[in-house]
């Protein structure tokens, strides 16, 4: 199993401003990774730095062997779901056309997604359950749909390595375990590298491989049960924690959806 | 109405004005799609200053105009990617430093007269062959600049990173829309005019989406609307003796809430 993201001794400062300091992580292929902490704690700057948004300080990234800002388009090695808030809900597109924006690199100069193109689309939406809303505008879809039409256009890239911000806003707790459950059936279907950030500690635990615990320094990185300890918490979120978790329980809830 | 039509100067500020609204038109849709319409306003009033340092020096203000523009566009740019100045701080800055330029050299060039007025308001009258043959330029420069890149201006309007890491070079794409933006602005100017050129920037793109299914649409809409304020603007300029900025703006005022009340109702 070769190494899909391998970040050493990262740090990043912004106007002067510490926000990740001496990161070391190593992630095989195919492996889900949860990356949780507080708000400003330097998670997005992380996945940022892994994309090659941001170029680190200092330290390096290697993503399945090249550096981030190296891989050509085209060859679209990740597939990236940004925050809900920073995609306009309102965007004027049918389901169908976002999903088709994710073949645009694979597409070439002057030429729009053509039959071929349209298949994988349609094939990503039925992988997410969202087949029958294609031609529906972006705006109509709930959140939770919405969410699923982003991830499908990531898929549509046919990407080896998906980058999830907060993929779990604006869905329901209901929805919430339902749209975990899909990643993690993505990622044993299609061998998929999963890397998501989220502040939900509780739920990461139970459906990643691997958990990095992030406050500025990198406090925790290994098996999530693991995390769970007072000292890793209480680096992460300061003295007065309480951590609830999900029970079995849970399985127990009505599901509006089937 | 085809009559108003048949003298050569109106034949003039027709063929510019259906291509000025075409091209309005389409960077209209993404004025509204970024939410950038105080840069089109910002760059517009700006142009002030570029037509003032025309008047100073003698040179055709039409292209000092330009020159002038592109530098503010392009200075709005960077200064809002570098992020120690808000965007819309070093829009209202350059926007009323180069009015302050404008009015400065106008006052120091002694000609506060009625061509000023046409460039402030817009003058069918004094739309020029040379004119013409420089919106045909940038019409043919502009529009194949969106044809070109515009996979990558939809995905960028979508999410700048998500266009980013797709391989798109957003540095560049950002500022050869901003040199669109403004010759575009300057090139409308003479018909529009300096200070409702924005209105052309924001209300054929804000109507277009207010119907459009697609983006492909929305484009077509935003022209429609542009082509139809501008022809029936002309019109009422020259019946009614309106300077043909006000009625072109009004125009697509009236088209906007007229579509506004239609989508309600629906």
């Amino acid at each position: 199993m070769s190494i899909a993201i391998n970040i050493k001794d990262v740090s990043v400062s912004i106007n002067d401003k510490e926000i990740l300091k001496n990161i070391n992580i190593s992630l095989d292929e195919g492996h889900f990774l949860g990356i949780v902490g507080p708000n400003g704690g330097g998670k997005t700057t992380l996945i940022k730095v892994i994309l090659g948004l941001i170029r680190p300080s200092s330290g390096s990234v290697s993503i399945l062997g090249s550096p981030p800002e190296t891989l050509k388009a085209g060859n679209s090695f990740f597939g990236y779901l940004p925050q809900h808030q920073n995609i306009d809900p309102n965007f004027p597109a049918t389901a169908l056309d976002i999903v088709l924006m994710g073949r645009y690199s694979k597409t070439g100069f002057l030429r729009w997604p053509g039959r071929k193109d349209q298949e994988k689309a349609m094939d990503c939406m039925s992988q997410m359950g969202i087949e029958k809303i294609r031609d529906m505008q972006f705006s109509q879809l709930s959140g939770g749909q919405q969410q699923r039409v982003s991830i499908a256009r990531a898929l549509a890239g046919e990407p080896k390595i998906l980058v999830l911000d907060e993929p779990s806003t604006g869905i329901d707790v209901v929805g919430q375990e339902d749209f975990y459950h899909l990643l993690k059936g993505l990622q044993k279907k299609m061998n998929l590298t999963i890397l998501m950030v989220s502040h939900d500690i509780g739920t990461v635990t139970t459906y990643v491989d691997e958990i990095s615990c992030l406050n500025i320094n990198l406090y925790y990185h290994g098996n999530p049960l693991g995390a769970l300890t007072d000292k890793v918490m209480t680096s992460l979120y300061g003295k007065h924690f309480d951590l609830l978790m999900h029970t079995d329980i849970c399985d127990k809830c009505e599901r509006l959806r089937p | 109405m085809l009559e108003v039509f048949s003298s050569p100067f109106m034949q003039r500020a027709l063929i510019a004005g259906i291509l000025v609204s075409i091209l309005t038109g389409l960077i209209s849709v993404f004025i509204v799609l970024r939410k950038m319409s105080f840069v089109g306003a910002g760059i517009s009033h700006a142009a002030f200053g570029g037509v003032a340092i025309g008047f100073f020096t003698g040179i055709n203000p039409l292209l000092t105009a330009i020159i002038y523009s592109i530098l503010v566009a392009i200075g709005i740019e960077s200064t809002g990617r570098r992020g120690r100045i808000s965007e819309d701080v070093s829009i209202g800055i350059f926007y009323s430093v180069s009015m302050a330029l404008g009015v400065a050299l106008v006052s120091l060039s002694g000609s506060y007269n009625v061509d000023l007025f046409g460039y402030l308001f817009g003058n069918i009258l004094a739309i020029s062959e040379a004119d013409i043959f420089l919106t045909v330029i940038t019409f043919l420069l502009v529009s194949g600049f969106i044809i070109i890149f515009l996979k990558d201006l939809f995905l960028s309007a979508y999410n700048e990173e998500l266009a980013q890491i797709s391989g798109v070079s957003v540095v560049l794409l950002n500022n050869l829309f901003m040199i669109s933006l403004a010759v575009t602005i300057v090139i409308s100017i003479r018909i529009v005019g300096i200070i409702l050129v924005s209105a052309l920037l924001v209300i054929p793109g804000a109507t277009a989406r207010l119907f459009a299914k697609g983006l492909l649409s929305m484009l077509v809409f935003s022209c429609v609307t542009g082509v139809v304020s501008v022809i029936s603007g002309l019109f009422f300029s020259y019946e009614y003796d309106i300077a043909p900025g006000a009625s072109i703006v009004m125009a697509s005022a009236f088209i906007f809430f007229l579509s506004l009340l239609l989508k309600k109702k629906k």
